[in-house]
């Protein structure tokens, strides 16, 4: 990044918008102190290079693996970071601080994967669930009255990230049949652990349906491990 | 009044939109209940509360430092 005065940086106020502020008070669990974000975008907008090395150092990590976890593919997932920090490079001056830096973020990651796989028949499909097997609104009674067990239970998880590659490749086949809408929901509700709310910013949608989506994502991941994960 | 009994559908559809859910209401407790009682539906809050950790423990592959060296350059040259 060039921080002479040709740089479009240079061109950008450094004076950081209200709600920003704001956002920094009510600011908790970010992953990065939001005020030193605040610094750095205020440095970068004012074209210091470093500064803006600096963002992406503190944020490299959280693009690419979401990029991974969404794209399932360690090529594409570098891309995705190439082109989601050139477009933050280029469109820092957008960023208004109405949410937090990591939002935004996130929201960049998964607009450019949508554009990359806005071909596939996946990416705007619905989820049809099915019943599980053996999971029933009248199950049967024992003679003592207690429901009788008809849906198996699952065998135990690993309590590390440590998976045997035929778990992680089950794993890749089901998420890869959810349709992209759901699965950007899935993960980051579920998997970067992020708030409906922010959620639905992230992706532009409601609250509910965020939670609609993800209740259907579930209910199909867990659909699609059912038969391996049986005891 | 007779209580309405719930159906082990709608635990479903509970225990998938309020996993990891702390609230207190009458419904919440009554569908706390049917679960402690009914082990299908234990079996499934346990098979969905699986689905979701696999995926939270999953390792990713670390970003390579030619991609971190290439990024940069990129931006020189912005």
């Amino acid at each position: 990044m060039k921080g002479g005065k040709d740089s479009p940086a240079i061109l950008i106020s450094g004076i950081l918008p209200y709600p920003f502020i704001i956002q920094l008070m009510k600011s908790s669990g970010t992953t990065y102190d939001t005020r030193e974000d605040l610094a750095l975008i205020s440095r970068a907008r004012g074209g210091d290079s470093q500064a803006f090395e600096s963002l992406v150092r503190r944020y490299q990590d959280l693009v690419f693996k979401f990029a991974f976890k969404l794209s399932r593919n360690r090529e594409m997932a570098e891309e995705l970071y190439q082109d989601t920090f050139v477009n933050v490079f280029r469109k820092l001056n957008q960023f208004d601080g109405k949410s937090k830096f990591s939002t935004w973020l996130y929201r960049i990651v998964a607009n450019n994967y949508l554009m990359k796989t806005r071909k596939s028949k996946l990416s705007r499909a619905s989820v049809s669930i099915d019943a599980p097997e053996g999971f029933t609104d009248n199950p049967g009674r024992d003679d003592e009255g207690h429901i009788v067990q008809t849906l198996p239970a699952w065998r135990s998880t690993p309590l590390d990230g440590v998976l045997q590659h035929e778990m992680r490749a089950t794993l890749d086949r089901a998420i890869a049949k959810l349709p992209t809408d759901y699965r950007m929901v899935f993960l980051l509700r579920d998997v970067e652990e992020r708030s409906a709310e922010e959620t639905a910013k992230i992706l532009k949608l409601s609250v509910p349906a965020v939670k609609s989506r993800l209740h259907r994502a579930r209910a199909f991941l867990r659909n699609q491990l059912d038969g391996y994960m049986r005891s | 009044m007779k209580k309405k009994l719930i159906k082990c559908s709608q635990v479903a559809k509970h225990i998938c939109d309020n996993l990891d859910s702390q609230l207190d209401t009458a419904r919440c407790r009554a569908i706390k209940k049917h679960i402690r009682e009914c082990p299908n539906c234990y079996a499934y809050l346990d098979s969905v509360k699986k689905t979701v950790h696999l995926y939270r423990i999953e390792q990713t592959p670390k970003l390579p430092e030619r991609s971190k060296r290439k990024l940069l350059a990129v931006l020189k040259m912005k």
